[in-house]
């Protein structure tokens, strides 16, 4: 364990003293901003910024935590994963490949049919509270239950959702769980019925911050539903819609419990996550210095995303 | 462990009423007020556990009995509770898949159980990662010899010269059978296919007669491996070479053995996406004839009222008789603060526990020892009886410290095989190649 | 938006109302018939709604609080281990905050340029150390374990940060003239100015870390310090094919936290709400 100081060493140079209006009279002595500050920090110093480094230098280690011998690997955790044919290489990157996909299939839908509930819900009428509320009970039932319930409705054999398809003539016996494409179409659904409420809500705020006047205004100009919701709903929603794309970008790449309770990463390794063989690799074969190499290559990926993600915001800002 | 956390064991509607509070028996084990400190992990007590008169302790057992074997060693752990009054034994019931996943991270940080039960291709990863600690002083307290077992059942609790597991059990795989499935075919129910050919006429015929899928294949490690390895085995295969420095699952063997098992459900006896268990719950259902599976399920089966079934051994398909088998042993976890009496009360419950094969036997397994196998009360059960027929021709899986990760690419390579991912010989040959340098990263990391 | 007020308007708006709800109650409805069904019934085909018979023997492994499976107790660790780390959160990121917003100290940049800078950092990153950690405090099986790491997040600081930043300052300046102390100012006028926002943290903080999975999986290995994810997968794995005791277990796992919902839902709604307009 890297020793953890009290925070970190105060920076030489100290800002200018500005005196803003109204501060006559010494506001507080030296120490009392740092005793604010402590407790926080002292969180803050072992449990976010000790494991970052913490990590990278486990990465450097073939770090097993129950054998008394950590041999330093250098980069070799980092080259394994890049080497075509390295003993982790396959693995880790079909797991990409699998958050990848999953991430492609879900977010649009998350972006998109929230979206659509929150205007459904944005009028008032008799019973809107009780249901919103139940749009969004899924999500604080908790992915654990949710896992659960799905996995029993998706049976193949004796699932719920088949036998009304059965029923309906429409299909025998989809393997939901077990084949692709229908496993990703599980977990994807699932995640939907989830989360949607969560972000139905955040829109649902965004639309009642857009003045009315906006659609008065876009109304004498003569234009229709769609118009407004493309030339005012849209626009006022901006901010709001690139704070869920994020938030929902970041859950996705997260994925772990929908494949860990429902698919278990069948067919083969195909719905099994990044996180999953990160988890699998670290906390089940004790293999820590690769799970955690994997970890940064996965963090540094999502970087890439999420700052592509900005720009592509600021440049259709700027455009329109 | 494997890559799936698939159960070994079937629920039943008989649950196990556990009694609890091991967790917090553990937590306690952990922080043991009473505990004098010991520098090393000193052998306890000196008996072997012949017997136990130190102070009340409480001794937290962990394992993956959740099936109906579950029943059996509940009552074992019930009637020792009773006999010896200063030894409490709580049981926590893990599936095996979240056991290995919590045990070894719970023995090292201190919060894990004083006694467990493991496979033999556990015992090695653990006894060099100093989950589990030597008890040779037990067999020895025992008087148990080679000459009591079956010697694989007895050398695999041993590793690098030192024992580790006190064998409890072997149990392999079978075939039962749905003598009413077999009846509609026009099958003799008595009499239920013993080689390949006639196992590929019978499915045919019930296909045809019956309407049934006869052999339900699961693309999961239980039992889809496990039917996987013993059909290796049959054609003159291994898992791994002698050494252990190579996979070898992928040669002509293991190819023709898993084209087999594919074969089922391209011919159309198999549905093609058969999800966990699904083929057992078939099989009781009346839509599934055939179901190769551990022995642990036959007080399941027993247990269904109305269910006319057979067991059998599993058919020969390849060139030679083998099935595949594990042992389920005894194993003494180290302590982070060891306590003598703890251990020598654990090693008096093995004690005590490896003396009651026998009823442990009725939960469907093979007992361990010679005398208990031989016995007039062991060959009057019926379906165990039938399996033991195996016992000259089983197979253990291979040990070495770290093989989990290994054997958990078999499964990998069954489970797209068996969903028609992939060829049986593609699949087998990218995870031999991948468990090769598992196999030898392993050999490096704890030194052969 | 002002609704057309067309027939035929109003009721394709009630079907779409009609036909969401139907989606998001109908599985939870079968959750609990299955939970009163015995195992062939719940694995009959084709499959009825109405228990037959009706038994409540798959709640039985799952009360007895001296059982393996006590989902009640996992129930009150996940509350434990919830309210406990919104609280540690709320608390700190609050003290955190003021200092950041309303205080002036060298080195305050850094600090807050430090904190910002971790808001993006994905937290699996810290899973392998963090593990780590814990074990060495001895935390791990613990309810620390999930009460104290996610406490180091950023997300608190730089929330209440933006709040207190907002608020008017006059009153400080007053009760700054009356001479209370910094702590006393914040302790009797910022925190009452700052409760909603106060309430919205501590709604988050609760829910995220009742809908953490991965964490309480790997570091909870006793059936008695379980949390509801941890005891759930559990649950499934040892009874695989046993669809009624799981159902059951997700039903106890689920009716206290739609109570508690329903009872807190304007709190619960109005948080989410607000988190997404701060982004």
């Amino acid at each position: 364990m890297a020793a953890v100081s009290s925070g970190v060493e105060r920076p030489v140079e100290s800002e200018p003293e500005v005196l803003s209006a109204g501060h006559r009279i010494a506001r507080h002595g030296k120490a009392t901003p740092y005793l604010f500050l402590a407790p926080f920090l002292v969180l803050f110093a072992v449990f976010i910024v000790a494991p970052a480094v913490y990590g990278i230098w486990i990465s450097l280690h073939d770090y097993d935590f129950l054998l008394p011998n950590k041999p330093w690997v250098g980069l070799a955790n980092y080259q394994d994963l890049f080497s075509p044919g390295g003993r982790d290489a396959g693995d880790f990157w079909q797991a990409m490949k699998a958050t990848g996909i999953f991430t492609v299939l879900s977010v649009p839908l998350l972006m998109v049919v929230p979206l659509a509930v929150a205007l459904l819900l944005n009028r008032s009428f008799p019973g809107r509270t009780f249901f919103r509320a139940v749009f969004f009970t899924p999500y604080v039932l908790g992915v654990a239950v949710v896992g659960l319930l799905w996995r029993y409705l998706l049976d193949p054999n004796i699932g719920l959702v088949n036998s009304y398809l059965d029923q309906l003539g429409i299909h025998r016996n989809l393997p939901w769980t077990t084949d692709l494409p229908w496993a990703w179409v599980s977990l994807v659904g699932m995640t939907v019925w989830w989360t949607l409420g969560f972000n139905a809500i955040i829109y649902l705020a965004g639309l009642q911050d857009i003045p009315p006047d906006l659609y008065e205004a876009a109304e004498v100009d003569g234009a229709g539903r769609w118009q407004q919701f493309l030339h005012v709903t849209l626009p006022g929603l901006r901010p709001v819609l690139l704070f869920v794309l994020t938030v929902t970008i970041l859950n996705s790449a997260n994925m772990f419990g929908q494949s860990f309770l429902v698919t278990k990463g069948a067919p083969g390794n195909e719905t099994r996550t990044a996180i999953m063989l990160i988890a699998e690799t670290g906390m089940r074969s004790f293999r820590m210095g690769t799970a955690a190499a994997m970890s940064y290559v996965l963090a540094v990926v999502l970087l890439l995303v999420s700052l592509l993600n900005f720009r592509l915001f600021r440049i259709r800002g700027e455009s329109s | 462990m494997t890559d799936f956390d698939t159960s070994l064991f079937l629920s039943r509607r008989r649950f196990l009423a556990l009694s609890g509070g091991a967790g917090a028996a553990a937590l306690l084990a952990a922080c043991g007020g009473t505990s004098s400190p010991v520098t090393a992990q000193a052998p306890a007590g000196g008996n072997g556990g012949s017997a136990y008169s130190g102070p009340n302790v409480s001794l937290a057992f962990w394992n993956g009995f959740t099936g109906g074997d579950g029943t059996y060693i509940k009552k074992i752990v019930d009637d020792f509770n009773k006999a010896t009054p200063n030894v409490k034994v709580t049981m926590n019931v893990y599936q095996w898949a979240d056991f290995f996943q919590k045990v070894p991270a719970a023995v090292a940080s201190g919060n894990g159980p004083d006694v467990g039960a493991m496979h033999v291709d556990d015992i090695p990863t653990n006894a060099a990662r100093n989950i589990i600690v030597p008890i040779d002083d037990v067999a020895q307290a025992l008087k148990l010899s080679e000459a009591d077992f079956s010697p694989i059942v007895w050398q695999g609790g041993v590793y690098k010269d030192k024992r580790y597991g006190i064998p409890l059990d072997s149990h392999s795989l079978g075939l039962y059978y749905n003598k009413a499935v077999l009846q509609k075919a026009g099958l003799d129910p008595e009499k239920p296919p013993q080689t390949g050919d006639d196992y590929l006429a019978a499915l045919e015929q019930i296909k045809g007669k019956a309407g049934v899928q006869g052999h339900w294949m699961t693309p999961f490690p239980f039992t889809g491996t496990f039917q996987f390895e013993s059909l290796l085995w049959q054609f003159g295969g291994e898992l791994f070479d002698d050494g252990i420095t190579k996979a070898t699952f992928d040669s002509d063997a293991g190819v023709q053995a898993l084209t087999w098992l594919r074969s089922l459900v391209t011919k159309g006896y198999s549905p093609a996406n058969v999800g966990q268990d699904a083929d057992y719950i078939a099989l009781k259902n009346g839509r599934n004839a055939f179901n190769w599976n551990g022995i642990w399920q036959i007080n399941d089966l027993a247990g269904i009222s109305g269910l006319q079934w057979g067991a059998a051994p599993i058919p020969k398909v390849g060139t030679q008789n083998a099935v595949w088998a594990n042992s389920h042993q005894f194993v003494v976890m180290r302590q982070t603060r060891p306590d003598q009496n703890k251990q020598a009360a654990a090693r008096y419950f093995i004690n005590y526990v490896s003396q009651q094969s026998l009823e442990w036997a009725k939960s469907g397994k093979i007992p361990a020892r010679k005398s208990v196998l031989e016995s007039a009360q062991f060959k009057a059960l019926a379906p165990e009886a039938q399996f033991a027929k195996q016992v000259d021709y089983v197979h253990f899986p291979p040990q070495a410290p770290g093989i989990a990760d290994a054997l958990a690419l078999v499964d990998t390579a069954v489970n797209q095989a068996i969903l028609g991912k992939k060829q049986p010989a593609d699949a087998l040959s990218a995870a031999a190649a991948q468990a090769t340098k598992v196999v030898q990263d392993n050999a490096k990391k704890y030194g052969g | 938006m002002r609704s057309r007020s067309s027939l035929l308007g109003r009721s394709g708006f009630w079907i779409a109302v009609a036909l969401l709800t139907v989606v998001f109650v109908a599985p939870l409805l079968w959750m609990l018939s299955t939970s009163l069904k015995t195992n062939p019934d719940a694995t009959r085909q084709p499959p009825s709604w109405i228990p037959d018979p009706f038994t409540t023997s798959g709640y039985q492994p799952l009360t007895n609080l001296t059982s393996q499976t006590p989902v009640v107790r996992w129930f009150l660790n996940s509350i434990l281990a919830a309210s406990g780390n919104a609280a540690l959160i709320v608390v700190t990121a609050a003290l955190a905050a003021y200092a950041l917003a309303r205080l002036d100290f060298p080195g305050k940049r850094f600090f807050f340029g430090l904190i910002v800078g971790t808001l993006f950092i994905p937290a699996f990153l810290f899973l392998v150390p963090n593990y780590l950690i814990i074990a060495k405090f001895g935390w791990l099986d613990s309810l620390w374990a999930l009460i104290l790491p996610s406490a180091g997040g950023a997300f608190g600081v730089f929330f209440l940060r933006q709040v207190f930043l907002s608020l008017p300052r006059e009153l400080e300046e007053a009760a700054l003239l009356d001479g209370a102390n910094q702590f006393q100012i914040f302790t009797r006028v910022v925190v009452p100015l700052a409760r909603p926002a106060l309430a919205t943290l501590i709604v988050l903080s609760f829910l995220t870390n009742w809908n953490d999975f991965l964490w309480p999986v790997y570091v909870l290995f006793s059936p008695s310090n379980f949390t509801l994810p941890a005891g759930l997968s559990i649950l499934q794995g040892a009874y695989t094919t046993n669809y009624p005791v799981i159902m059951a277990g997700a039903v106890v796992a689920s009716v206290p936290v739609i109570v508690l919902f329903i009872a807190a839902q304007r709190h619960v709604v109005e948080s989410v709400a607000r988190s997404g307009l701060k982004g």
